[in-house]
């Protein structure tokens, strides 16, 4: 946020900026995520939240509660039974909401190409980012909330989301 | 003129796409139960009691095959005189395309003997089979999933229910007529609960080849460095560069752009840096 | 703002035309201690569990239909994602299962036997430290979940060493395994197990053994006694913690657990407190096992895979060698092995309890029918049993101790 500091004068320093990059600023560094293990990548994003990795040095803090989440990691493969609850927990959140779909189960179903199985979640809700792996490791988890916090960064606060979409989700 | 390829209805199955014609699968052999001294006195005592039809010794454990009105009955009788206490497991195989019917097993264990045993009964389509959830409690789950898989409705059970699938669900998944990739109404069932049906043409089916890339997709993928708002349509021109754009380029109050130009780096300045 | 959805609220969890007492709770798919996704919908009487109803099938991949689409050794990487806490146990499951079945399991060298037992007592010890931290986190000690989390990364870390996967291992084949240990991974192994048992000692049974809440809240809760054991086919600890004497590795031994010096903890007091003592016993027994294997492995041959090349492909050199090894491989993987025509039910003691592989082969290269008989399938089935008289409080240390993994119980 710091980048446009300009004046050291006598008094106190000021720094200047604008109301999206602040906003943004906030936003972006205290990611809390939904706890939403559905399987394996569960237990990596766990991994990633104890000791070792330490999410919260990335301000990421788990939450139960889909009221007090603002990022949906959906670690796990999605059934077709689970499909309507994530859909709900998706409605519940509060704007701004991002959504992480861990591993490749939730990115486009993955090894399980079978009949219980949704086809990757973004048939569901809408995903903003893609995490690779089966299972990702704890640090691929991390850097694609990095990776979230630099598109965050990138975007309007006041994020317009009424623009018509041609898609349902 | 071509003609299609035959494909079985009955079995819908992955099939070996080639077979040697001479080719004849070994058994896995079948011994005698008196080879046995536990399985012996078993199966004697069994055979006072009850009509067994068959009795064998495979890898190392009992199997015998019962009449399937006969199960609640024999299982009762190998639980309480022949001491298999506990129903590890119980479940259906189909076999409906060669036989008509379903061979149901049960895998009981023996703790004292430390023997396990088999039972097995073939059930033809459409009956029903009576529950042994009575003897043993870990028949509720086990029972509800066969029913859940293969639509073998079982007598007496206190809830059968799907386990499994959802209630709303068609078809038995386990059967051989079911393909893996699930029928129309499964490829369709989170959209139609969701969105309702009226969604389906503007979701699409399912894209069940896992090889399939669609660089053009922006509704799916960012691409970095190259950044479209989602759902842009980019299949007639593909934007080779993006500028990076700020709101504050357009005039925000009492800030002038503080920004310099942005410069794109070159793949050696960004290592430098 | 998003596109209306036909989702509306509904209220299956409170039912207002109802004069008495009770209550309807819908717990789950999504909360934090239901182990994955359970659901379970309680009648509550004020505070008390009337009925409980555990509603399964969240995770359910259809394995078992993929089974019978698949060779068999392509079906092993999915047998990780079972039990994905403890993943080659589930290879080994399998692996073991189809070895009956083509009746090799006695050509298996000698040092993949050891290997493998090896990554059995690391899988069990990993998914026990596991199960600790996940059931202290639920009952509410957090230091415990950071601790054991601390050790259970080592022991990644070693795996990962081995066979370069963290989680989904298929670090055992058919016939074997497929790569040796690295250098001194012997070495790190020991120290890892100097530092596990002091950590078991010093942290765990430390923090967690004498401490009021933590006795408060789980003993005398979930008391499973030995009929509803025995009818549930309970397995692992839920069956010696009612105080079964029954270890599949020590009843019908496997591999060369026959060969190795170690004792099954068993306990009668059927209640959550009295399964934790067990599974940090396993815990010191699987440290025990591991200690006797390091000698045997270098006092082992250097083969790896069963010398069986009508099912089992040839070593790396002899294929890139020898033209029939290459012709031998080359039909292996595309078609697949004809294993014989017959059943098998193969029986293995996972870190959870009993994990069964049922195959019924017609003789092709595709298995007709797989059943996998998994113990927590039937460990969250006891919950409709067990959980009704206790409190609402207590569902979650009950379900902590169970130990259920749901990738196991939906297969």
């Amino acid at each position: 946020m710091a980048q446009h500091q300009v004046k050291f004068g006598n008094g106190l320093p000021v720094a200047l900026t604008t109301v999206d990059k602040i906003v943004n600023w906030g936003r972006s560094n205290s990611l809390w995520a939904l706890t939403y293990g559905l399987a394996c990548c569960g237990i990596e994003m766990m991994a990633s939240g104890a000791s070792r990795y330490d999410f919260d040095r990335f301000g990421t803090i788990f939450r139960a509660s889909p009221r007090q989440a603002e990022v949906m990691v959906i670690a796990g493969t999605l059934t077709k039974k689970h499909a309507e609850f994530i859909r709900r927990l998706y409605d519940q959140m509060a704007e701004p909401k991002w959504v992480i779909s861990m591993g490749s189960c939730a990115n486009t179903g993955g090894m399980f190409n079978t009949y219980s199985i949704v086809q990757g979640a973004d048939r569901v809700i809408p995903v903003d980012l893609y995490l690779p792996g089966c299972a990702p490791r704890p640090e691929t988890l991390q850097y694609a909330v990095m990776m979230l916090q630099k598109k965050i960064r990138r975007e309007p606060a006041n994020r317009n989301r009424n623009i018509p979409q041609k898609r349902f989700i | 003129m071509s003609m299609r390829e035959y494909k079985p209805k009955d079995n819908v199955q992955a099939r070996a796409y080639y077979t040697d014609r001479f080719y004849v699968a070994p058994q896995l052999s079948k011994l005698s139960p008196n080879s046995d001294e536990i399985y012996n006195l078993d199966v004697i005592k069994l055979k006072e009691n009850f009509e067994i039809l068959d009795a064998y010794i495979q890898k190392d454990e009992l199997v015998i095959y019962i009449n399937s009105f006969d199960n609640l009955k024999i299982l009762k009788f190998l639980r309480d005189d022949l001491t298999y206490g506990f129903l590890m497991e119980m479940s259906a195989v189909d076999f409906l395309a060669k036989r008509d019917g379903f061979e149901i097993f049960y895998e009981m264990l023996s703790q004292v003997k430390r023997k396990r045993i088999r039972v097995k009964t073939f059930l033809k389509k459409g009956l029903t089979i009576e529950t042994v959830e009575n003897l043993f409690r870990s028949a509720n789950f086990a029972e509800r999933e066969m029913f859940d898989m293969f639509g073998i409705q079982v007598n007496n059970h206190s809830f059968l229910k799907r386990i499994m699938m959802p209630d709303d669900w068609h078809g038995n998944p386990l059967l051989k007529t079911y393909p893996l990739q699930g029928d129309e109404s499964a490829q369709w069932y989170e959209v139609d609960k969701i969105f309702g049906k009226d969604a389906r043409e503007i979701i699409g089916p399912e894209i069940r080849d896992s090889a399939r890339v669609d660089r053009y997709d922006t509704e799916r993928f960012s691409r970095l460095g190259h950044e479209v708002s989602k759902g842009t349509d980019i299949y007639k021109s593909e934007p080779s560069n993006t500028a990076v754009q700020f709101q504050e380029k357009g005039g925000v109050f009492l800030i002038k752009n503080l920004n310099k130009p942005q410069k794109i780096l070159t793949e050696k300045e960004r290592r430098d840096r | 703002m998003q596109q209306a959805n036909r989702l509306r609220p509904f209220f299956e969890n409170l039912a207002f035309d109802r004069q008495d007492n009770q209550m309807v709770i819908n717990f789950g798919p999504q909360h934090p201690s239901s182990h994955g996704q359970l659901r379970l919908i309680l009648h509550l009487d004020g505070e008390q569990v009337i009925k409980a109803n555990p509603d399964i099938g969240y995770l359910h991949r259809g394995m078992e239909k993929m089974a019978e689409n698949m060779i068999y050794n392509e079906f092993l990487p999915t047998t990780d994602r079972m039990d994905y806490i403890a993943s080659s146990s589930n290879n080994y499951g399998f692996a073991l299962a189809v070895e009956k079945l083509l009746g090799i399991e006695d050509k298996v060298p000698r040092r993949a036997k050891i290997i493998r037992t090896m990554l059995l007592e690391l899988n069990r010890i990993v998914s026990h430290e596991f199960w600790l931290a996940t059931h202290a986190l639920d009952v509410g000690a957090m230091s415990v979940f950071l601790y054991a989390f601390r050790e259970r990364e080592w022991a990644l870390d070693l795996i990962e060493d081995y066979c370069g996967a963290r989680l989904t291992h298929s670090a055992i084949r058919i016939g074997g395994v497929p790569l040796d240990l690295p250098e001194g991974w012997t070495g790190n192994l020991a120290n890892y197990l100097d530092k596990v048992e002091k950590a078991i000692k010093n942290d765990y049974e430390a923090l967690l053994d004498e401490n009021r809440i933590w006795k408060m809240r789980l003993e005398n809760v979930g008391i499973i006694d030995k009929e509803m054991a025995r009818s549930w086919a309970t397995s692992g600890i839920m069956l010696r913690g009612s105080g079964y004497h029954w270890d599949l590795r020590k009843e019908m031994p496997y591999e060369i657990y026959s060969e190795l010096d170690f004792d099954i903890p068993v306990t009668d007091k059927c209640d959550s407190y009295g399964r934790y003592k067990l599974y940090m016993e396993e815990m010191r027994q699987s440290i025990r096992i591991l200690r006797q294997l390091i000698p045997l492995y270098y006092s082992s041959d250097s083969q790896l895979m069963a010398n069986v090349p009508q099912y089992i492909s040839a070593p790396k050199e002899q294929i890139m060698t020898q033209n029939y090894s290459l012709m031998q491989h080359f039909v292996l993987v595309t078609q697949g092995m004809r294993p014989p025509v017959g059943e098998v039910y193969v029986a293995t003691e996972s870190p959870k309890g009993e994990l069964g592989f049922y195959i019924n082969s017609q003789g092709d290269p595709y298995p007709y029918r797989l059943k996998i008989r998994t113990p927590s399938f039937f460990h969250t089935g006891i919950l409709q049993d067990l959980l009704p008289g206790y409190q609402l409080a207590d569902v979650v240390t009950i379900i902590g101790s169970t130990n259920i993994v749901f990738g196991e119980v939906d297969r």
